[in-house]
């Protein structure tokens, strides 16, 4: 017994390492934020002499992170909006009302799923082009919502299979209309599943860099993750500044992974269980 | 999930609404599935499939002075005959070969962390961290770490080793992108297992060790086989994940190069949309890359599919 003991014990020294291994890159990028250009080309791993925020101010004026991060928010949010709206009415029909085509429909919005966007991304960039939208704030919205509601309306047509039709049959036959149904049972029943799509929707499109190359070329119009690419350049003898802009850029990220941990994890297994 | 207490905080709400002209309801609610479905619909036939259909097309035209005009298989060849688009392919290869490896090592974690190794709640929380991380955050962070007179390469020193060109070595290159891939996504990968170990039948590994099983054992007799379907989604969102999801990194990290060595199918879509102004070409090899994709998902669903028959 007492070898089996030792055995976990073995183990557990490489995986605490790897665990350092996987917070260390993010804590040193902290730390030379917070150093002067200075006192980086002297010694890297020093902790920083204070904290100091010149660094994540430049970054955010100078750079014109803060301009990047606008674009971000505006058409993340607007993105995720549309996509647990559309997503989840998408849901309701699929999984609770049977109509012809239904299944068919099911089926073709699964194999939709295996469409990467490198696939579609030249003729995709055209028919935007074509309709006016490329450049465009909801020219990209369009394309994010297009890029993930395949993946939104699996997780929520298997989300609302769970709901019991009991529900459903005592609302209607309280006098609500497929509407009602939808706004007074189906939106509130679906907060926790809306609440996981929603959150892993807002990291895919924060994260993302290559949609938005496509869809935004000019560079006022950059997302925070095309702006950190151009900060690279900029500031290639200024790594504390190019740090700070990463973290500028990483933190929403962070703070959502800080507070909404078990929701990312049910949205990907959400996935591997069910499919 | 309160199933109960929901039914009934909804009755209340809705009692109140009762009764109003059935008839034409009835008319307006034969119609509602799919006006439920339509903003999606619309949605992902114009922005994905009439894409798909729209870019196979392309394939088969020219770029430039030829543009819309049909040249069959043309664009196919310059493909082929581009070294750097072969590289690409080479590099998909060498990703196939190393998937293995990435599937093994979020497995290996999982399996000690849910055989409750001291310190298990923890690493769950930490391992998962990188994989919330943009790419380009990660690419960039390791830009830093991995340059030839950084930090890693100090470290290294410190104990007699490097010091390595990680992304400058044509030959080191590669393998550096994946292996800062696999560090920023195993994280994913990690918890599917542990979802996988959830349905585990956990009685069966207590039998396996009251028989003195070594833990190598236990792996193989016990957890593969009860896994295999998780294992099987593991493979095939690794794979998709390596095929489409290392642009940002790529990008930042290497630019494709030293000498193109890092060139995936989907940089070298992007360079030869969005750089070169050849949208025909690149529409070819995003046909290609399509059904490299639809083979190994195929590949491997039937492969692990056999395997799993067999036990």
């Amino acid at each position: 017994m007492s070898g089996v003991r030792a055995g976990r014990w073995l183990i557990a020294v490489p995986m605490a390492i790897l665990a350092l291994a996987t917070i260390y890159p993010l804590v040193f990028t902290t730390n030379v934020a917070m150093k002067t250009r200075h006192e980086y080309i002297l010694d890297r791993f020093s902790p920083a002499g204070a904290l100091r925020w010149e660094n994540v101010a430049s970054a955010w004026g100078n750079a014109g992170m803060a301009g990047y991060f606008v674009n971000s928010l505006i058409v993340v949010s607007c993105a995720v909006a549309l996509l647990l709206l559309f997503g989840s009415m998408a849901g309701f029909a699929l999984s609770k009302l049977r109509f012809r085509g239904s299944r068919l429909l099911f089926l073709g919005i699964l194999a939709a799923l295996f469409i990467p966007f490198q696939v579609i991304m030249v003729p995709l960039a055209r028919t935007m082009a074509d309709a006016g939208l490329i450049d465009t704030y909801p020219g990209l919205v369009l394309a994010y919502v297009a890029q993930f509601l395949p993946f939104t309306i699996f997780l929520m047509t298997s989300f609302y299979a769970g709901i019991p039709d009991e529900i459903i049959d005592a609302a209607r036959i309280d006098g609500n209309t497929l509407y009602g149904v939808y706004r007074r049972i189906m939106l509130p029943m679906g907060t926790p599943a809306l609440l996981s799509v929603g959150i892993l929707n807002t990291l895919f499109c924060w994260n993302d860099v290559l949609i938005s190359l496509v869809m935004m070329p000019s560079a006022e119009n950059r997302t925070l993750m095309v702006g950190v690419t151009a900060l690279r350049g900029q500031y290639s003898d200024d790594i504390p500044t190019f740090a700070a802009g990463v973290l500028i850029a990483a933190l929403p990220v962070l703070l959502i992974y800080l507070f909404f941990q078990r929701q990312i994890a049910d949205g990907i297994t959400a996935g591997s269980t069910k499919g | 999930m309160p199933i109960g207490s929901s039914t009934l905080s909804v009755r209340p709400d809705t009692a109140r609404r009762t009764g109003n002209g059935k008839p034409r309801r009835a008319r307006a609610e034969r119609f509602a599935p799919y006006i439920l479905v339509a903003p999606a619909v619309l949605i992902i036939v114009a922005l994905r499939l009439y894409p798909l259909v729209r870019g196979v097309n392309f394939s088969f035209t020219g770029d430039g002075v030829l543009n819309g005009q049909l040249v069959g298989l043309d664009n196919y060849m310059t493909l082929f005959d581009d070294p750097l688009f072969r590289q690409a392919m080479r590099n998909v290869a060498l990703l196939v070969l190393l998937l293995p490896v990435a599937v093994a090592i979020p497995g290996l974690l999982a399996t000690f962390i849910y055989l409750r190794v001291p310190g298990h709640r923890l690493y769950r929380v930490v391992y998962f961290f990188p994989a919330v991380l943009s790419p380009v955050i990660v690419g960039a962070i390791f830009n830093l770490l991995l340059a030839y007179g950084g930090p890693f390469n100090t470290l290294l020193g410190a104990i007699g080793l490097g010091p390595v060109d990680w992304l400058g070595d044509r030959r080191v290159a590669m393998f550096t992108v994946v292996g800062v891939h696999v560090w920023a996504t195993f994280g994913m990968a990690l918890v599917v297992f542990l979802a996988g170990f959830a349905t585990l039948n956990s009685s069966l590994l207590d039998a396996a060790r009251v028989d003195g099983a070594s833990l190598a054992q236990e792996i193989w007799h016990v957890i593969i086989p009860g896994l295999a379907r998780t294992i099987q989604f593991v493979f095939v969102t690794t794979m998709i994940g390596m095929l489409t999801a290392m642009f940002g990194l790529l990008f930042v990290m290497t630019n494709g190069g030293p000498e193109g060595s890092t060139y995936l199918p989907e940089y070298y879509i992007w360079i030869q949309q969005g750089q070169m102004n050849r949208p025909a070409l690149a529409s070819a090899a995003s046909a290609v890359l399509f059904v490299v994709m639809l083979v190994v998902g195929l590949l491997q669903i039937s492969v692990l599919r056999r395997s799993g028959r067999e036990d």
